[in-house]
């Protein structure tokens, strides 16, 4: 559920990575996180990281990251992970609360195929969990791992991916590398250009306001 | 579904949590969504109210599934003591949640009865 606050004119948006374990989620981040820090001048918040001791996301990774101004509002930016482990479904469903749009990471090893849907499908259950579809936010897919060396782990053609998991939805999707940072801004940036573009056509069509 | 927040409604509400802090002595005031959005805000700060907002809004959804697991319908009180800084977590409507910081010298109930006064005016402008 994206904020728009008519005093201070900001607008806040949620956009959550969600995908199997160890698919390349919090790595994404880290990317990101890391590109801005030497790319900008602002001071950028740290990336807070929930994990276990063993580096897994135990609830979530999130960073807040500004956007710069539209239509003379100020563009903030949520960045979230959940945690891919099957066991982690509680902590998972939590950080869905509110989402305005969503990264899918698919993990392209062969031998993932079945996590990745697994994984889609628990999203959408947890969507519903919250009363929302698919429908009601933006979504994009990003294959992970294109970088891997195939004579050594063989991949998942990108086409069977698409048919797995985009058939259907037919929405924007990425080959990428979280770990080189191939199309890891470029996904980032369309989910957010996506996103916002969505909110703001959504809190004009339908002013939903706070206060009486 | 998206929230506008119109100008007014931030003047009231801030105006109130201002209130409270001088009336109180609390350090901090910020409400926040469940989804972990600030939506208003009152006090100094010196920290990351992002952060602050969305590692509160996961830590009272956790507290809230713990009780579901226990048989709970929810803890009645959700507060952390700190050294220099206590943190007291307050559920205003089903959506939002109020953050409040205060020095351990001052009184936690004293707090709370001033939070549930505050949690009527607060409602009263925002609606459920």
């Amino acid at each position: 559920m994206a904020i728009v606050n008519l005093k201070d004119k900001t607008i806040q948006i949620k956009i959550v990575y969600y995908g199997p374990g160890r698919s390349g989620k919090t790595t994404n981040l880290e990317f990101i996180h890391n590109k801005l820090q030497q790319n900008r001048n602002q001071q950028i918040s740290n990336l807070v990281s929930i994990d276990t001791k063993g580096d897994r996301t135990l609830f979530f990774d999130f960073f807040p990251v500004s956007l710069g101004k539209i239509n003379g509002f100020d563009l903030k930016l949520k960045l979230y992970t959940t945690p891919g482990q099957v066991k982690y479904e509680a902590t998972r469903r939590l950080v869905l609360k509110g989402v305005d749009g969503l990264v899918f990471v698919a993990d392209s090893l062969t031998s993932r195929q079945d996590a990745n849907l697994e994984s889609f499908e628990n999203l959408k259950s947890n969507l519903l969990y919250h009363k929302q579809s698919l429908s009601d936010v933006k979504l994009i897919f990003q294959w992970n791992k294109r970088d891997i060396d195939e004579k050594m782990i063989p991949l998942s053609p990108i086409e069977e991916m698409e048919r797995l998991l985009n058939s259907e939805l037919k929405v924007q999707s990425f080959p990428a590398s979280a770990t080189s940072g191939m199309n890891v801004l470029k996904t980032v940036n369309y989910i957010s250009k996506e996103t916002v573009k969505s909110v703001i056509e959504k809190t004009i069509l339908n002013k939903h306001k706070m206060g009486n | 579904m998206n929230t506008v927040i119109r100008e007014d409604t931030v003047t009231k509400v801030e105006k109130i949590l201002q209130d409270f802090i001088e009336e109180s002595g609390a350090t901090y005031a910020l409400i926040t969504d469940m989804g972990g959005n600030p939506l208003f805000t009152a006090g100094e700060e010196d920290f990351d109210v992002d952060t602050l907002a969305a590692l509160s809004a996961a830590n009272y959804a956790t507290t809230k599934e713990i009780a579901n697991l226990i048989k709970e319908d929810n803890f009645s009180l959700l507060f952390h003591r700190g050294n220099n800084e206590n943190v007291h977590f307050a559920k205003i409507t089903q959506d939002i949640l109020m953050i409040v910081l205060f020095k351990p010298f001052l009184s936690l109930g004293l707090l709370r009865l001033k939070i549930n006064s505050l949690q009527q005016k607060i409602v009263s402008i925002i609606g459920n």
